[in-house]
């Protein structure tokens, strides 16, 4: 984690708090002083959250930590300068105020030698940061080339909704089309291949590495590298349309047997009809006759269910969240889905398309029963 | 041809009441226009924010739906930078630059009157969306292609596309005009290095309106034909290309930053040596900063586009100017350390606005630095620590900035002062309420809160940040109400000013306040940079003291341009063009010859204006 930008908070206080005091033309006493910036100094307490779920602090890669590293650094730096100008401008409002009586001051009109003094040592200063930051842009292009075994994810970003693609999961050519939640293995570079369906997006996981856009017609790649297994929480970061503050994501960094078994698993079994229990079997049925959803949806192993413009839904029932990452995965939060979705994110694609929401207030037209047997059948992909 | 003219009788200067508004060529007049309307519009771009700052106040707010939270962020921003700050420094333009080089007006009087009516009309049309609900919602910055018709089907780009380009003509006449003024009407002695430093920032900022406001004209025409007319500049699926826009757009965007800050820069560069009683230190380094920074702001505009995917090459080289750029921007802000450090500091209301702008750019210009650099910045771009960043420059540096200017230069204005203790009051309120308002947003953003969420959970752990930036934007919201009661009560009945209160350097403060139509009775003849102060401690040593303003004269005697109809009428034409497409007409096509009506009007106009009688027939 990165130190606490409290010294800024300080200073920024004292700053106001002093110049009060001079506007009122008392002496300047430090034991109030030391006592507000005490109190101030609680401030980054409740300003500064490593644990924070989508904080840029409490990094778990090298990407974000690298990253974190400069901004720490600078960060100082800033604290430093901020400590030094801003205490130089509060001293000399003290010291140079007007007392009664005063005749016109010394007619200065500038000074070659500090004037050259303080341009160039800001100039090395902003350089010998420039150049590390050079270092680090190009340290960060591309994963090492010691690392092993890159894993290649395809990104496709959806008004709103994430989707990732994996040609090769497991070295042995293993396809998997999933949503929202990208699965990655511990220690390993992961290669993201970026690509919008629509407009700009941008991808980003803020513990695991900076922001890249997502942008039509290019073809932008990042890596990032989970070395914590745990769920790290990320979320659009680029204006892309009315939802935009609803298109979030998880990256879970499993354990190299986790991942594997996870890649075996998915889809398997297949959500056949003899698998089903009777009300999951009504669902599946519903979902491929009148409630149409295969238009849209992809389920693997189920014939007909290869709809693309929706996100794919095998393995939904193996997830912890849906609908872009906005609710926890359960019975309740489906029914509130599927009644009707434009209550939880306003402009989604599929209140606005699906036949099935084409009613007066957007719920669906299904009953509350066929409502329940879809959620069966839902929460059964695995 | 004559006759076109002569069906509007040119007026005299004896007009009265509103006619006397609406035909005057007075620059201080216009001035006066543009200040009110910007605060007007100042306003309403803070209420805009306000109804953000109330959804924001607590997690999964359902105060407003996306779609309206997101037509607020587009307008705040596109009113405050456009409709609110430049034509600030505008009205500051205007009422200022003949005062301080000794002219009686500006090169182009009805050109003058001309950008600010177009202006007001542009505002107009960008405001009447809210009527018809088509209020633009693609952000300030309108990234292609989300502003596509196939994304963004309403009408609200429309207005938001073609009321900036009629905004962008106001800016380029003003720009223009002043440019010309400034090298052409200097009273004689007032060399290059001799103009007052407001003066300075004004030409410099005026060259980069000239340069930087084609390049947005180019961007939304392209825009405009995508959306009216069919074309594919920013149409991906027909292989247009989104990024070009986000170049032509921050190729102006980022020498607009500077647009914003260095009349603000030109202000606190006059007010700090009055309060001081000390010349400006190192005017030259100052100058020549302030030409550096105007130079720069051309190289450094990839910096809003770090993450876009240019490649770690191109990232290098903006990282390392974006870097630069701190260098004459610190210049600056310890020449005016400099320029107290030594003087006599008298904390008038206006000294107190220059302090505090520059504590608060300070901080901006420090976080500006942070995410200079293009790997830090990748965590920072997008999120609330950049919205921190721009307000610290831009409310704590533009308009602190600016605000100081109407504390100083009010009384000269009116020949009234603004209450000085309330004015203290307003500026505690203000300082105090934005850095209640911003300083969380820095924390916010590096715990990972995005910009332009309408929403967030509370699992994130952003609600105090929130609920506190809201609590701040309480406190600015009274600073604003107060400055109305304030300015009401200072026309009024201000205590009265007389005409140099501050015991001031430039040229402004030898006349009246407020200043006679004419302005200088006697074009003065200038010795130095602190023309005012050697002239009056000339006098002084001479044992007779200046004690009032120049003496004034016969106005009959002085020739001054007349009032004209003609740049309203203008004005409205060149309005009419662009609000033409706006009118909605059961009949396809039918628009665009509507559109070409507004074009006759103008025309009409030309001919009017080119054949009008240098002055009204006198009547005495």
């Amino acid at each position: 984690m990165g130190p606490c930008p409290q010294e800024r908070v300080e200073s920024n206080s004292n700053q106001f708090n002093g110049a009060g005091k001079v506007a009122s033309g008392k002496r300047f006493r430090p034991r109030p002083l030391i006592l507000l910036t005490a109190l101030v100094a609680l401030v980054p307490l409740l300003g500064c959250a490593p644990d924070a779920i989508q904080s840029t602090f409490g990094t778990a890669g090298p990407v974000a930590e690298k990253q974190l590293l400069l901004f720490n650094v600078l960060l100082w730096v800033m604290v430093a300068v901020f400590i030094l100008v801003e205490g130089a401008l509060l001293y000399s409002l003290v010291k140079f105020r007007r007392r009664p009586g005063d005749s016109l001051p010394v007619q200065v009109h500038g000074h070659t030698g500090l004037e050259i003094t303080w341009t160039v040592i800001p100039t090395i200063l902003i350089l010998a940061l420039g150049i590390w930051s050079v270092f680090t842009l190009f340290e960060l292009k591309d994963p090492p080339a010691t690392a092993d075994g890159a894993l290649e994810v395809t990104v496709t970003g959806h008004q709103w909704w994430w989707e990732f693609e994996y040609q090769d999961a497991d070295g042995s050519g293993r396809f998997i089309n999933t949503s929202n939640e990208l699965i990655v293995p511990v220690g390993r570079p992961v290669n993201l291949l970026l690509n919008s369906d629509d407009v700009i997006h941008s991808f980003w996981v803020p513990k695991l590495a900076g922001k890249v856009d997502v942008v039509p017609t290019r073809n932008n790649r990042m890596w990032f590298q989970g070395d914590e297994i745990g769920s790290f929480y990320g979320q659009c970061a680029e204006f892309c349309g009315t939802a935009h503050a609803l298109m979030k994501f998880q990256v879970h960094v499993l354990s190299e047997a986790d991942y594997m078994n996870w890649v075996a698993s998915y889809g398997q079994p297949p959500g056949t009809v003899e698998a089903l229990t009777g009300t999951a079997r009504k669902g599946q049925e519903i979902f491929m006759s009148n409630g149409a959803c295969l238009a849209c949806h992809t389920i693997e192993g189920v014939p007909g269910a290869m709809g693309v413009l929706g996100p794919n839904l095998t393995g939904l029932g193996n997830k912890q969240t849906f609908a872009s990452g906005i609710m926890d995965l359960n019975r309740e939060n489906l029914r509130r889905w599927l009644k009707n979705p434009n209550d939880v994110k306003p402009g989604n694609r599929m209140s606005e398309q699906a036949p099935v929401y084409q009613t007066p207030d957007g719920n669906i037209n299904l009953t509350e029963k066929e409502v329940s047997a879809l959620i069966e059948y839902l929460l059964s992909l695995k | 041809m004559a006759a076109i003219t002569a069906a509007i009788p040119r007026p005299t200067s004896s007009a009265t009441g509103i006619w006397s508004w609406l035909t005057t060529v007075d620059h201080k007049r216009i001035g006066v226009l543009y200040g009110v309307s910007a605060f007007i519009l100042f306003l309403i771009g803070g209420i805009e924010a306000g109804v953000m700052r109330m959804q924001l106040m607590v997690p999964d707010s359902n105060l407003i739906d996306p779609d309206t939270y997101n037509a607020m962020f587009t307008m705040h921003g596109t009113t405050m930078i456009f409709m609110a700050i430049m034509p600030m420094g505008a009205a500051f333009f205007n009422f200022l630059i003949p005062l301080m080089i000794g002219a009686r007006d500006v090169a182009f009087p009805r050109l003058n009157a001309f950008s600010y009516w177009v202006f007001l009309f542009g505002a107009i049309i960008m405001h009447v969306g809210f009527l018809v609900n088509a209020v633009p919602d693609a952000g300030w910055f309108s990234y292609a292609n989300l502003t596509g018709i196939e994304y963004s089907p309403g009408a609200g780009l429309d207005y938001w596309a073609v009321s900036l380009q009629v905004l962008g003509v106001a800016s380029l006449a003003a720009a223009f005009n002043f440019v010309v003024t400034i090298i052409n009407m200097r009273a004689p002695g007032m060399s290059l290095m001799r103009m007052p430093l407001f003066v300075w920032m004004t030409l410099i900022t005026s060259i980069l309106l000239v340069l930087a406001f084609p390049v947005i004209t180019v961007a939304l025409i392209e825009l405009t034909f995508d959306r009216l007319f069919g074309t594919v500049f920013f149409v991906t699926s027909a292989g247009g290309d989104p990024i070009l826009w986000q170049h032509l757009f921050w190729v102006f965007g980022h020498p607009e930053v500077y647009i914003l800050i260095l009349p603000a820069m030109g202000i606190v560069s006059e007010i700090l040596p009055t309060f001081s009683r000390k010349p400006l230190f190192g005017y030259p380094v100052v100058v020549f900063s302030g030409i550096v920074i105007g130079i720069m702001g051309w190289a450094v505009w990839s910096h809003h586009m770090f993450t876009t995917g240019l490649g770690p090459m191109a990232l290098s080289v903006f990282t390392i100017t974006t870097m630069l750029i701190a260098v004459p921007t610190g210049v600056k802000i310890f020449n005016w350390m400099g320029t107290l450090w030594g003087g006599s500091i008298e904390f008038k209301t206006p000294l107190l606005w220059s302090v505090g702008f520059i504590a608060l750019f300070i901080v901006g210009g420090l976080s500006g630095v942070s995410h200079a650099v293009s790997p830090s910045d990748y965590q920072q771009q997008d999120t609330y620590y950049i919205v921190a960043h721009l307000h610290y420059v831009l409310f704590g540096g533009s308009l602190m900035g600016l605000f100081a200017g109407v504390y100083y230069w009010f009384p000269k204005l009116t020949g009234k002062f603004l209450n000085e203790t309330w004015g203290k009051v307003h500026f505690w309120l203000w300082f105090v309420g934005m850095n209640i308002t911003f300083f969380p947003m820095h924390f916010a953003g590096l715990n990972g809160m995005p910009r332009r969420i309408f929403t967030y959970g509370t699992e994130y752990g952003w609600d105090n940040m929130n609920l506190i930036a809201s609590l701040g934007y309480m406190v600015l919201f009274v600073g604003a109400l107060l400055f109305i009661v304030i300015v009401i009560q200072g026309v009024r009945n201000g205590k009265p000013a007389g005409h140099d209160p501050w015991d001031a350097p430039t040229l402004e403060w030898s006349i009246s306040s407020p200043p006679p139509a004419y302005n200088f009775a006697e074009i003065p003849h200038v010795e130095g940079i602190d023309h005012y102060w050697i002239k009056k401690r000339k006098a002084e040593a001479e044992g007779n003291p200046i004690t009032g303003p120049e003496a004034p004269v016969d106005p009959s005697t002085i020739h001054m341009p007349s009032p004209s109809y003609w740049p309203l009428v203008i004005a409205f034409g060149v309005a009419w063009i662009g609000g033409g497409l706006f009118i909605e007409i059961p009949w396809p096509y039918i628009k665009y010859p509507v559109c070409f009506v507004g074009g006759i009007i103008a025309f009409l106009g030309v001919i009017g204006w080119a054949n009008e009688p240098a002055a009204a027939e006198s009547h005495h």
